[in-house]
């Protein structure tokens, strides 16, 4: 049963035309979600502690954690993250506690308010922005595919003779591809050397 | 050895510049004499860098400390071996390695060009001449391997304690071997555009040297991720740390063009696409050799040295104007001569994949200069370290884990609904069926099991087309091994990057394993006493320490145990009761149902003169969790500070290694001629059309 709820998200036609897109988003939105399902007092204090460790830096090394820092004050601060934990309070309270004595460089990701802010949503811009121009760029290439013709002479800079040509040996292909598709399948390698004479 | 050494590199240098002139007249007077000479030129440059290295090594081999370069990274008492670790360790040996790397390669591939490229070589050679004359100026002005110190030392500093590895041997020159290597698809392309030669002879050797410098600089990867895990001491193996971002970028590009260079290949589509791709991986990588070499960026392993910084910074901003000054200028001769058909295509699929790609790189890119953003923006320090990196890039690549399961499913131009659904139901089912299994098994975290179910679906539908085809082959007469083979052998690019696929999907495991389900608790031992974590018991057994004149080494004998946990319910309870997943005990008596399992035996060493301290962890492996002990410390009451963790699944992560490297060879090993036969039934179609990409 499980394995049939995909088949209704992608099922009717109309929707058919977008089964990445459509996976992908509800996978993200399900990730999202999964994430949010995680709860510190799942968590035995020693475990909040080694992940504390792993978002906080250490003072003195090049770009390492607390964790991942033999340094005597990372050492000291692992110590430190413990005693607090012990005392009760929650992670958040944690890093605030190390931000007003070290500054914001103290935490291993920027935190998500102001400013730092930008630095979690750009994420989500460029996932969302390279799918979406992914898709156009598709959409747009079926589209002068139907209307090939027109688009090969009124592109800016293209030299017309030769792609009028090229168009209409590619179309040609496609037809050929279509019609034996059925008979050889689309097996066999494909002789790229007439694009090159079309198109060189 | 130094002056036979400088010798080199000036004639390395002379002969590049003479090679970039040589070209770029000769094809522009039309004096094919001095393009063959120029051609020749760069072959002698290999000659040069295999003259300069040679003596860099020789002045090793015989601790000729009068070089500083040889006593900064070298002493005496070094095992001979690591000379050839030591050759690159530093910046001014690296630098030499890099050209004499570039120009081995750039003479093979000059060497084996096809003849139809003729026209377009001499800017090829041009632009790796080009590059190669960068370094061998660098090598001269800025950072000569070669230079003399004063006063002559009685022994040299010895080399960094933590390359004294056996992944050191492959690790460095393979990552900086790849990053270079961008160079040749990268010149291949460029000079095609150049010289407006605009058909696609430029595409198979750009394939096949894109995928040669991915596979080198992705081996490369996991062998350094291999070695941090087994020497760094802090139990991970990558760390989003910029010097591993800057490798990872260009490799994400190059993943990228290897596959959309079959759409070139096969459907003459995607060009602008493909030559975009080349140029930003190849900018990536001097990005990459830029951030290295006093890049703004803090990093634990660079080589810091400010005045090379603006250098390498200049170059990468060539590299970044002339690659897109070029893509502008030629682009629109560059337009594809068809046309996509459906969403529902192996072409979609590929440009999806691309974004998907180009996305985390971007991401990365985005998280390595957050930090320098940040501070000129509003005066504030912050830092983006793997746990920004984990969780911005996590989805994204689970995406591409994702299409990789669906894009291969589909066909080239168009594929219908019907088919796609009949392909898609067993890996979906199989997915339900992990995701169900796991929750009937008590797994917690909804990442995690999303992650496998994941994983299982994409290594479901590989597994689907090679049942497919195989059994179509076996219906014919071949029997099951022979029917696999030919369909392997069939199409060797198509399914050597089924086998590549299967590697990430291993990779992929090991680190859902290691991110999501990682045990970890600290203590310190005396002699005789036990430390406790989840089913296994760490007793101390011994100790034993040697000195020698660079470092003071001191390592423990342990005991694994596998205990039943009931023998020691009180104690996990006490402990659990305190928050801690593991415990020490004084009293190391066997108990009912404890079982040796193994012997481990963690090292520590401190390193005088660097005053740096490297650990070997002791690593007890097996397929299902790594029992990974850190030494931290030895402490003054002769105590051992021990940082244990369980690391479910980190076998996968080695265990990708071969197969990554054997499906690259597959991929790359040239492609027989194609037998034809004909179809029967649908079936057969379908596997015929899979088999063949």
């Amino acid at each position: 049963m499980a394995s049939r709820l995909p088949f209704i998200l992608i099922g009717p036609r109309a929707l058919l035309a977008k089964p990445a897109a459509i996976l992908l988003v509800s996978m993200t939105i399900a990730i999202f979600a999964a994430t949010g399902c995680i709860r510190e007092d799942d968590l035995t204090l020693e475990q909040r502690s080694h992940q504390l460790a792993g978002q906080l830096m250490c003072p003195v090394c090049d770009a390492q954690t607390i964790d991942g820092s033999n340094a005597q004050i990372a050492q000291d601060m692992r110590v430190k993250v413990r005693e607090l934990l012990d005392t009760g309070i929650t992670n958040a309270e944690i890093k605030e506690y190390f931000v007003t004595r070290y500054g914001q460089e103290i935490l291993a990701a920027p935190g998500g308010s102001g400013f730092n802010l930008i630095a979690w949503i750009v994420p989500f811009f460029i996932t969302f922005g390279g799918i979406g121009i992914a898709l156009l760029t598709i959409r747009n290439l079926r589209r002068s595919n139907a209307r090939s013709a027109e688009l090969a002479g009124g592109g800016p800079g293209v030299t017309t003779g030769q792609n009028d040509l090229a168009e209409y040996l590619a179309q040609v292909d496609i037809d050929l591809g279509i019609s034996s598709s059925s008979a050889s399948g689309v097996a066999g390698p494909e002789k790229p050397k007439s694009n090159d004479e079309a198109g060189s | 050895m130094a002056d036979l050494g400088v010798m080199a590199i000036l004639l390395g240098m002379a002969l590049s510049a003479y090679s970039v002139i040589g070209s770029v007249i000769g094809v522009k007077i039309e004096m094919p004499a001095l393009v063959v000479s120029a051609r020749r030129a760069l072959y002698m440059t290999m000659v040069a860098a295999f003259v300069a290295s040679g003596a860099l090594i020789a002045a090793f081999v015989q601790n000729e400390f009068a070089i500083k370069y040889v006593a900064e990274h070298s002493n005496s008492v070094m095992d001979r071996a690591f000379v050839w670790v030591a050759f690159y360790s530093g910046n001014e040996g690296s630098l030499l390695y890099i050209v004499l790397a570039l120009s081995i390669m750039s003479a093979i591939a000059i060497w084996f060009a096809p003849k139809r490229m003729e026209r377009s070589m001499p800017w090829t050679i041009a632009i790796l001449a080009f590059v190669q004359l960068f370094y061998f100026f660098v090598l001269v002005f800025f950072a000569s391997p070669f230079e003399l110190i004063d006063i002559i030392p009685e022994d040299g500093r010895g080399i960094n304690p933590l390359l004294t590895h056996p992944g050191m041997f492959s690790h460095p020159p393979m990552l900086m071997g790849g990053l270079i290597a961008i160079t040749i698809p990268f010149a291949f392309a460029s000079g095609a555009l150049i010289s407006g030669n605009y058909a696609d002879d430029w595409v198979d050797v750009a394939r096949v040297s894109a995928i040669l410098a991915w596979g080198v600089l992705g081996a490369g990867m996991l062998i350094g991720a291999w070695w941090a895990y087994t020497i760094l001491g802090w139990g991970g193996y990558w760390g989003w740390d910029p010097i591993e971002n800057v490798a990872l970028m260009p490799w994400l590009v190059l993943t990228a063009f290897i596959h959309s260079i079959m759409v070139q290949k096969r459907r003459g589509m995607f060009r602008m696409w493909n030559v975009a791709l080349l140029n930003i991986a190849f900018v990536l990588a001097q990005l990459g050799m830029f951030i290295n070499r006093g890049g703004p960026v803090v990093s634990v392993h660079s080589f810091a040295s400010s005045t090379l910084g603006i250098i390498f910074l200049s170059f990468m901003l060539l590299s970044l104007l002339f690659a897109f000054g070029l893509f502008l200028w030629r682009m629109p001769q560059l337009k594809s001569n068809r046309a996509m058909e459906s969403f529902m295509s192996r072409e979609a699929a590929f440009l999806v994949n691309n974004f998907l790609f180009l996305a985390v790189m971007a991401v990365t890119l985005w998280g390595v200069v957050f930090p320098l953003f940040s501070d000129l923006a509003r005066d504030v320090s912050v830092s983006v370290s793997a746990h920004y990196f984990d969780r911005a890039n996590g989805p994204i690549l689970l995406g591409i884990v994702l299409m990789m399961g669906v894009g291969p499913l589909l066909p080239w131009r168009k594929s219908s609904a019907r088919s796609l659904k009949r392909w898609l139901a067993w890996p979906l089912i199989f997915a339900a069926l992990t995701v169900i299994v796991l929750v009937a098994l008590g797994v917690k975290r909804p990442i995690a099991i999303l992650s496998f179910g994941v994983v299982a679906f994409t290594a479901a539908s590989i597994m689907e087309e090679w049942w497919r085809g195989t059994a179509a082959r076996h219906r014919s007469g071949d029997n099951w091994a022979m029917a696999w083979w030919r369909l392997v052998n069939g199409n060797r690019p198509r399914h050597g990057g089924y086998i590549v696929h299967l590697s990430i999907l291993m990779l992929g495991l090991g680190i859902i394993g290691t991110n999501f389900y990682q045990q970890r608790t600290d203590g310190a031992l005396a002699l005789g006493e036990s430390l406790v974590i989840d089913n296994y018991r760490i007793e101390y057994i011994d100790s034993d320490s040697s000195s020698r004149s660079d470092r003071i080494a001191q390592w423990a004998d342990m005991s694994i145990y596998r205990i039943d946990p009931a023998d020691y319910a009180d104690e996990i309870s006490f402990a659990r009761a305190q928050g801690s997943d593991g415990f020490t005990l004084k009293d190391s008596t066997r108990r009912p149902n404890d079982r040796l399992i193994g012997q481990i035996q963690p090292w520590h060493g401190f390193y005088t003169d660097f005053n740096m301290v490297s650990v070997r962890s002791g690593i007890r492996s097996t397929i299902v969790e790594d029992l990974y002990v850190i030494p931290r410390d030895f402490l003054a009451d002769g105590r051992i500070s021990l940082a244990v963790s369980i690391n479910p699944l980190a076998w996968w992560l080695w265990a990708s290694g071969p197969f990554f490297i054997l499906g690259t060879m597959v991929a790359l090993w040239p492609q027989p001629v194609l037998e034809r036969r004909p179809a029967r039934s649908e079936n057969k179609i379908r596997a015929m059309a899979t088999g063949d990409l």
